[in-house]
């Protein structure tokens, strides 16, 4: 089919003036793949499907809502009757929205399980760090569009969970009140922080889309890691498949299988039992009315116990920054010269501690705070700095198992 | 281990954690069952009423208008019947009450809520709402008067006087008072969610054409993949 295309005249118009046989060659039927990968390796192709459904879905949106905190009746405001409208009254609406709201979490399910990924079978090290740290800058701009994003219904949590974020700010020397305001708009979440907050979250995909390309751009430089890690030579089909069609068709498998997971709970479980769209987010926001108990949605939640594990505020916001920032030298902080978890011993021990830590800094953030909780969050907040720290000394004791010579 | 038993065991230790989550939750306020069915139209007609009758008193659903109460197939009522229901507002009008957030305001201290999302707006849904208005109790402590102490409200002091008459009802009243709790519970959690059957209807039909989907796609990876060693 693809061949057929290519011998039109149109396509030799159009290959003349833009070199896209060369592109189409090299990016595609004769790029190589490894021929080992599993199907792990299908996280990305995954994260790249949802950001284009949140970015096709958002479009459609941005149509109907309104930023505007200004009061309607019932104590409800333009915006919260917007995205209501939204569900009720737009043709289809509710599917665009629930498809949008469930998205957000499924784009940060499907790039933590490519994080980890890339941190069981050594995908950071050497050549491809800058690949992880591209990833990295990438889940930080996830991060802020999910943020803001959040505020937009302008429901309680919204408000809320932006309040308690932008107060952070606050607790910076120096420079935080300032930061705090140039957020806020104002001296306290209101109406210039919805429009802000609004035209933030439409820039920041935006980013996210071109940083992608560079990490696409990066790892088509140095080639895909595989599960044993080990250094393969490119050109041998021994070794390789192309990416067209071996792996396109294995990622449009993998995209149908993820469609049944979204889509199930799109239709039928759009809330997923306030995991997915927080209970108190159907109630408008009200700054007089503080709710019982305020912790952001499930996909920042590790970050939060990081920062409510210290009883300087400070302190908190340093380890919180800390904790994220101390990902951009993980691949330097690796000495090892073996890259997969699968002939590291004692690395993939720490690994695997360090997911289920992950999860457990996850669920303290989650819940209301209690002394043990705390005391749990203080332990794992301990191990994820431990995990990294512990990473340059672990050459000196681990015995690495030999590695297979080819696949 | 490999990825794939890991990634089973996390999978596995979370679901866990929001099974406990639930019900930790959930533990704490004892609802009882509302027997609800929002696909069930002489259900959702007698809620209808009962919303009409009693809880348009005070409160709104602003978000539901009279022409909405035509156009969902699940209520579909006759032009007539909502030209009724609306007396002088607009056909294109919400279902907001005639009381004054004011005159509210003076007789029981706070405005009532809008009832349009009361329901995914409530830890417990439905079931949330059918216990409240059966959970009118005398105070066992007696200091709150009678008729503003509910057992399932946070804290147990309502401002809402018991608007079913729970509280000391005939014993030979309570399935009906039941049954109305029930009714109106159940059209309170269908303009909740008001596109929740199409929903679920849609769904069932996108699940089986990516069942389909799937199926070929697998078939194609495989006959693709078949000379790979």
């Amino acid at each position: 089919m693809l061949d057929t295309i290519m011998k039109t005249k149109v396509f030799g118009w159009v290959d003349r003036r833009l070199g896209l046989e060369a592109i189409i060659k090299s990016q595609l039927t004769e790029y190589p793949a490894p021929k080992n990968l599993n199907w792990m390796w299908v996280f990305g192709a995954l994260a790249m499907t949802v950001l284009m459904l949140q970015v096709i879905t958002g479009i459609f949106l941005a149509m109907y809502y309104k930023p505007s905190a200004m009061l309607t009746d019932g104590g409800f405001s333009v915006a919260f009757d917007s995205v209501e409208r939204i569900m009720r009254d737009v043709n289809f609406g509710w599917l665009i929205r629930y498809m949008h709201a469930v998205g957000a979490s499924f784009f940060f399910l499907v790039v933590y399980i490519h994080m980890g990924r890339g941190m069981y079978y050594g995908s950071y090290k050497e050549p491809r760090e800058l690949i992880w740290i591209v990833g990295v800058v990438i889940l930080l701009i996830m991060q802020g569009a999910a943020f803001f994003g959040y505020l937009l219904p302008w429901g309680q949590m919204s408000f809320w969970g932006a309040t308690v974020i932008t107060n952070l700010f606050g607790a910076i020397p120096v420079l935080g009140e300032y930061i705090g305001q140039i957020l806020m708009g104002g001296f306290s979440v209101g109406d210039p922080t919805l429009n802000r907050f609004f035209s933030l979250h439409y820039l920041f995909p935006l980013l996210l889309v071109a940083i992608v390309g560079g990490h696409i751009h990066a790892l088509h430089t140095v080639h895909s890691n595989n599960p044993d890690g080990i250094d393969l030579d490119q050109h041998d089909p021994k070794n390789v498949v192309t990416f067209h069609p071996y792996v396109t068709m294995k990622d449009a498998f993998a995209v149908s299988v993820f469609l049944l997971f979204y889509s199930y709970v799109v239709f039928f479980n759009p809330q997923m039992g306030g995991y997915f769209i927080e209970v108190d987010n159907y109630v408008p926001a009200n700054n007089l009315q503080t709710p019982a108990h305020i912790a952001p949605v499930w996909y920042l939640t590790p970050w939060y116990t990081i920062l409510r594990s210290f009883e300087v505020k400070l302190v908190g916001i340093a380890a919180m920054g800390a904790s994220l920032a101390i990902l951009f030298v993980y691949p330097f902080l690796d000495r090892s010269k073996v890259r997969s978890a699968r002939y590291r011993p004692m690395y993939q021990g720490m690994v695997i501690m360090f997911f289920i830590d992950v999860i457990v800094l996850g669920y303290c953030g989650h819940s209301a705070p209690t002394e043990t909780l705390k005391l749990v969050g203080q332990i794992a907040t301990a191990y994820y700095f431990v995990f990294f720290l512990a990473l340059p000394f672990l050459p000196m004791i681990e015995k690495t198992r030999p590695l297979p010579e080819g696949v | 281990m490999n990825m794939k038993s890991m990634l089973l065991g996390l999978v596995a230790a979370t679901s866990m954690m929001v099974s406990t989550q639930v019900l930790a939750s959930g533990g704490d306020m004892h609802l009882k069952h509302a027997e609800i069915n929002v696909a069930d139209q002489e259900q959702l007609l007698r809620g209808l009423t009962v919303f009409t009758d009693v809880c348009m008193g005070c409160h709104s659903a602003k978000y539901v208008t009279y022409k909405g109460l035509m156009d969902y197939p699940e209520l579909g009522i006759s032009r007539e019947m909502a030209d009724e229901l609306r007396g002088d507002k607009a056909l294109t009008s919400g279902m907001t009450t005639d009381l004054s957030p004011e005159d509210a305001k003076e007789s029981y201290g706070k405005v009532p809520p809008d009832l349009s999302l009361i329901v995914p707006g409530r830890r417990g849904g439905a079931d949330y709402i059918y216990s409240l208005l059966t959970g009118y109790t005398h105070d066992p402590a007696g200091k709150v008067a009678d008729g503003n102490y509910n057992e399932v409200f946070p804290g147990h002091l309502i401002a809402m006087p018991d608007p079913l008459s729970w509280l000391d009802h005939d014993e030979a009243d309570t399935a009906d008072l039941e049954k109305q709790a029930n009714d109106v519970s159940a059209f309170l959690a269908f303009i909740g969610d008001p596109h929740q059957n199409e929903r679920r209807a849609i769904g069932g039909y996108v699940m089986g054409f990516l069942l389909l989907l799937a199926l070929v796609l697998f078939l194609l990876k495989r006959e693709i993949w078949k000379d790979v060693h």
